[in-house]
């Protein structure tokens, strides 16, 4: 299985790669990416199996990836988390309409992060 | 401007440090930065446009910086390396991101969170409009969550 995280900043990628670790996912099947575009190319040359994305980065945001890799037929139904501290309804809403399969705001704890990524891990 | 305007960023302060670190911050009274450059070591930036338009600074001192990010990343950090660096733009993130909850009226944009260090730096605040600064403390140090936002009439 491969899981990519997205998010620009490196301390919050290494927090969420030690969670998944600490639940038994093996670190070869973590992939990083620092920006929404690093992601779509990545996801062009190694099928991704679940998306672990943040809102608020440089280059391409998590919406537009998110908008990006719907696009693609491959990935129309694979999982996508939007893991961000954009707490305000609308922008649930917005990211749900633009395809994201499951939202959670930071701060969040290991263990709920998990709860949340579980399910997925096991389709 | 309006005091509700505060109190989103304090409680999202509060409840990053419940949340993330486990820790209580406690709130001090909320106060006019007489001098709007007076802040820490370490700042952290992040600007607010949309229906309001404004900043937030999270502000503290080195050793405090390097404590808090180390908690968080469950990493032990003795410098001031872009690693910190990284883990305070992402705690400013965090309060923005969350106080955005408590300010319902309103269609706010985040911007990428930039982070500067020293003594000499200044911050480029909004122009005429206050800044209100609201001190914390906790058992990693204390610190300060500065606000400014314009007034929509």
């Amino acid at each position: 299985m491969n899981i990519l995280i997205i998010d620009d900043s490196g301390v919050m990628r290494r927090i969420h790669k030690g969670i998944l670790m600490e639940h038994g996912v093996p670190e070869s099947d973590i992939i990083e990416a620092e920006d929404g575009r690093v992601a779509l190319e990545l996801s062009a040359t190694k099928h991704i199996d679940l998306f672990l994305v943040d809102w608020n980065m440089p280059k391409l945001n998590g919406l537009e990836f998110v908008r990006a890799v719907r696009a693609v037929a491959s990935y129309k139904d694979t999982p996508i988390i939007m893991i961000t501290s954009e707490a305000a309804r609308y922008m649930v809403v917005e990211a749900v309409q633009a395809g994201v399969t499951n939202y959670v705001v930071k701060p969040v704890k290991g263990n709920a992060l998990f709860e949340k990524i579980e399910k997925y891990l096991q389709a | 401007m309006r005091a509700e305007y505060v109190n989103p960023f304090l409680k999202a302060s509060i409840n990053l440090f419940k949340e993330y670190l486990g820790l209580q911050a406690v709130a001090g009274k909320p106060h006019l930065l007489g001098d709007p450059q007076d802040l820490d070591a370490v700042s952290a930036i992040i600007g607010l446009a949309g229906d309001t338009r404004g900043a937030v600074v999270l502000s503290f001192s080195r050793e405090t910086a390097m404590r808090i990010v180390s908690k968080m990343a469950g990493q032990e950090y003795k410098m001031l390396s872009n690693e910190v660096l990284d883990g305070v733009g992402e705690l400013i993130n965090i309060i923005a991101g969350n106080a955005k909850q408590g300010l319902l009226d309103f269609r706010i944009e985040i911007s990428l969170p930039g982070v500067v260090t020293g003594n000499s730096y200044k911050i480029r605040w909004p122009e005429g409009i206050p800044v209100v600064s609201i001190p914390f403390t906790t058992e990693l140090g204390p610190f300060t969550v500065n606000v400014s936002l314009k007034d929509i009439a």
